[in-house]
């Protein structure tokens, strides 16, 4: 993929989703192997374990890079995750789940619900931030404990516990004759529909970061945002526009993880995201911001977590909080020895038009 | 004063207001095919008139240059013009027609472009991608970028007006001088016709100096207008073709620079007479305050930037340092004055071996520095003078007791240097932040003179500052220089080194390539060698090593 001399790779990134330094394409070539290894060696419940457990990582991550590269350094993530993840089973189970209205499941409503509450939070975020100024670290974290409150308190009101009832989870998709293929039969065609969003958002998210005039004026407004108000451009509008777009992807990511994954959520202690939003974080600037590098990052992180999961459920006692810190590991190791991640020039700066 | 040319001076402008002014743009464009006129002009700020009635007048076709003093209100009626600010009142009429912009954008739709002081790019997008921000031509229905179009849409441009410039490099890969073309491509692929130009030269080198005057000649031929703001007097006469002289937000007036003299404009600048050229006396040379040897200093990346460099600076002389920007004259300073750790060499200072000193050190030995950036090194922006006041001497005995800062003597130490050195406003409680650049430097510059050192280390003391404090600055080092003090002194104004040092040292590329006698080198020798090329033996080929005995004024 990455091969050939660099003078070669150069056109070609051109055209493909392709990362344009070396640190990032030695990245990709141990992605590489690591994933046939994987494949190889681990069972396909883990295989599909990895999809499913990469979802909310993915997504958080996809739309956390959308904020920063605009500016606006989005710690609220995780908040996003679980405020979208208990809106979605709690709107499902209140329409009740297994049932559908105009044709279309609960559990979709459940998802449009969660997308939605997480893209409110994300703009409550976003005029704290960017109206009022306020600190956009001290905001993002006030996101997240709102989340771990409310969450669990709604919960205990409507459940009489911090764990809401099951609503179950998505069927498959499953594709005729496609979903006998070795492999990508099961991985891709015989699967929840949240991997498919995930998928499709991660090819998405890069298109629209490098190859619209919006994702320009999104680098732009996180590198220099003087330079794109002087040529006419609302660093404002921007960085709402990125930062709703955060709320959007990791609405769908919580959301998905819960409705397609969980099928109940359990508010109590950390919930049942875990810290996964923050292990988005992680994933995104262990990426370099490339969306689908952090889709890939995602596929890493989450597949610990299913070969995790695979030995505890195997009898061996591997203590989660361990397998939980590799991410985290992992970052420092990238920032220390390779130090190729660069934040955005103007990342945590709040901008005011006419300054000078 | 001059009765020649377009010449109305002082009151002209005031008078004309009224009859002429309305009639002109009442009646279309009147005589002269305005590409601009600003009538009338006035813009306040919270306590300040930054416009007082300001009338400007720009032909179509020509260069105008907009001179003035730092705060004389250039860069506010730019702005006004811009769409930045809203003036109070007065009209804005481009092309004849009355316009209100609101925002930049407003000012761009109606062909107006602006080059500020600060590159407006983005360093890490290519320069097709700045150039195009926030006017991007789409495909496919507007989802995606059509890089094909922009690519060729400059290299169109680049023909028109014989540009260089590569659409698909990095701009952080770019010279000073080449983003600075950039710019000016991107306000033309906006489809500017009046081009606004602030300070365009502060950051270039001579030679680019001059790239900058045919690009400017290239675009007056080709129709397009141009409005250089500027303090510098020798640019204004040697590229525009009008100069309107601005002083405390007020317009002076406008002459033709062919028939006038700097002396003179400098007195409309200034309101008073100015010595233009400081006076050196040559003096004996001293001991040797301060000595390098083969200091060697790599950056952040691990490149050496400063490659085995020998300097000594004796007492009672001035060492100026020439260079562009970035060829390791950073560095070496910061090595020198305790900010950076050299990798190789010593530096001795009155005697004593002071490589491995901390900055509290050297400064409590006497070692003064301006540094070259205001904001990040010299001041604390949110602190008030006063506070600012003792940076630096804040565990000295005189101001501080035993960890407590007697902040009374701190105030009578900072009223004096607003007084001395003529800072303003006048007042000790107000933040750094208000304070404009040119009074932030004079505030730094007393500060450090003020510590009675034996060493003064500046650089670009004057960056930002306008004529008028300039000339007391330099007043100043000079008596510093006559009290003994050893001076090194890095600027990238060449006229600055060259007039003020005793011997000047040019650096390329982390060395030395030459140290000769300023008065004896012109400025195109100057700007041959800061560009790393010898002249043709000029004079015996020299070392690259300084030493303090050659050179030096017998």
């Amino acid at each position: 993929m990455a091969a050939g001399p660099t003078t070669e790779v150069r056109p070609m990134r051109e055209r493909l989703p392709l990362p344009d330094s070396t640190y990032m394409q030695a990245v990709l070539l141990g992605g590489v192997i690591v994933t046939l290894l994987f494949l190889l060696f681990a069972s396909p419940s883990t295989h599909t374990a990895t999809l499913r457990l990469a979802v909310p990582i993915a997504l958080a991550a996809i739309g956390g890079i959308f904020a920063e590269k605009s500016g606006v350094i989005n710690i609220g993530i995780e908040g996003l995750l679980i405020v979208s993840a208990f809106t979605g089973v709690i709107v499902t189970f209140w329409l009740g789940s297994g049932e559908s209205t105009l044709f279309v499941s609960h559990h979709w409503w459940g998802m449009l619900a969660g997308v939605i509450a997480s893209t409110l939070f994300a703009l409550v975020f976003a005029v704290v931030c960017i109206e009022f100024k306020a600190d956009q670290i001290i905001a993002g974290l006030a996101v997240w404990l709102i989340a771990l409150g409310l969450a669990p308190f709604v919960s205990r009101i409507v459940f009489g516990s911090p764990n809401t009832d099951t609503v179950g989870t998505f069927d498959n998709v499953t594709v005729p004759v496609l979903s006998e293929l070795p492999l990508v039969g099961y991985l891709l065609f015989d699967t929840p529909p949240q991997v498919w969003l995930m998928l499709i958002s991660a090819v998405l998210g890069w298109y629209l970061l490098s190859r619209t005039s919006f994702g320009r004026w999104v680098v732009a407004s996180g590198e220099n945002p003087k330079a794109l108000d002087t040529a006419g451009v609302d660093v404002r509008k921007v960085r709402y526009t990125a930062v709703l777009l955060s709320g959007v992807f990791a609405g769908l990511g919580g959301a998905g993880f819960a409705l397609g994954q969980l099928g109940t959520f359990a508010g109590g202690g950390e919930t049942d995201i875990q810290g996964r939003g923050f292990i988005a974080i992680a994933t995104y600037l262990f990426a370099n911001y490339h969306p689908i590098g952090a889709l890939g990052g995602s596929f890493l992180f989450a597949g610990l977590d299913a070969i995790q999961i695979r030995l505890q459920a195997a009898g061996y006692a591997v203590p989660t909080e361990l397998i939980r810190t590799i991410p985290y590991v992992t970052v420092i190791v990238v920032l220390v020895f390779v130090g190729k991640t660069r934040l955005p020039d103007a990342a945590g700066e709040n901008y005011e038009s006419g300054e000078d | 004063m001059t009765d020649s040319g377009t010449g109305t001076i002082a009151d002209g402008g005031r008078g004309v207001e009224h009859g002429d002014g309305t009639a002109r743009t009442a009646g279309g464009d009147g005589g002269g095919d305005l590409a601009v006129h600003l009538d009338n002009i006035t813009k306040r700020f919270p306590g300040v008139v930054a416009n007082d009635r300001v009338d400007l007048r720009v032909e179509r076709g020509t260069v105008h240059a907009l001179l003035g003093e730092n705060g004389a209100g250039k860069t506010t009626l730019m702005n006004v013009l811009y769409g930045l600010y809203q003036p109070e009142g007065g009209r804005v009429v481009v092309d004849g027609q009355e316009r209100a912009f609101d925002s930049p954008r407003d000012a761009i739709d109606a062909g107006v472009g602006m080059i500020h002081q600060h590159f407006m790019l983005v360093d890490t997008m290519t320069v097709a991608e700045n150039i195009a921000l926030g006017n991007e031509p789409r495909k496919w229905f507007g989802l995606a970028v059509d890089r094909e179009r922009i690519d060729r849409e400059i290299r169109d441009l680049c023909d028109r007006y014989g540009f260089d410039v590569d659409p698909g490099a990095t701009v952080a890969d770019l010279s000073v001088g080449a983003q600075q073309r950039v710019e000016i491509l991107k306000a033309l692929y906006r489809g500017a016709d009046v081009l606004i130009l602030d300070e365009p030269t502060a950051v270039l080198t001579p030679q680019e100096v001059e790239g900058l005057y045919s690009v400017l000649e290239e675009l007056t031929e080709q129709g397009k207008t141009i409005i250089f703001i500027t303090h510098k007097l020798g640019e204004a006469t040697h590229a525009a073709d009008e100069i309107t002289v601005l002083r405390d937000g007020e317009s002076v007036g406008t002459v033709d620079p062919t028939a006038t003299t700097q002396e003179e404009l400098a007195e409309y600048m200034v309101g008073r007479e100015v010595l233009l050229e400081a006076d050196v006396e040559p003096r004996e040379n001293g001991d040797v305050v301060l000595s390098t040897d083969d200091i060697v200093v790599e950056d952040e990346r691990e490149v050496e930037v400063v490659s085995g460099i020998d300097l000594e600076v004796h007492s009672g002389e001035i060492l100026g340092i020439a260079g562009v920007d970035g060829n390791g004259q950073g560095q070496l300073i910061e090595a020198i004055t305790g900010l950076r750790t050299p990798d190789e060499g010593t530096i001795t200072f009155d005697g004593e071996e002071v490589t491995d000193w901390s900055r509290r050190e050297r400064i409590d030995a006497g070692m003064a520095y301006i540094p070259e950036d205001r904001h990040e090194q010299g001041l604390v922006m949110s602190f008030d003078l006063v506070e600012n006041g003792v940076l630096g001497s804040q565990r000295s005995a005189e101001f501080a007791n035993g960890g407590r800062i007697d902040w009374a003597s701190v105030r009578d130490h900072t009223e004096d240097i607003i007084e001395t050195y003529d800072v303003r406003p006048p007042d000790a409680d107000a933040d750094a932040v208000s304070l404009s650049g040119g009074n932030q430097q004079k505030f730094i510059v007393g500060r450090e003179f003020e510590r009675d050192p034996d060493l003064v280390v500046a650089t670009h003391p004057t960056r930002g500052v306008d004529i008028g404090s300039t000339e007391f600055i330099h007043d100043r080092l000079l008596e510093l220089r006559e009290e003994g003090v050893a001076v090194l002194l890095v600027s990238s104004k060449l006229d600055e080194v060259q007039s003020l040092s005793d011997r000047l040292a040019v650096i390329y590329e982390g060395e030395f390539v030459d140290v000769t006698d300023p008065d004896e080198i012109t400025e195109e020798e100057l700007g041959l060698l800061m560009a790393g090329e010898h002249p043709s033996e000029r004079h015996e080929p020299t070392d690259t090593v300084a030493t303090g005995d050659r050179g030096d004024a017998e």
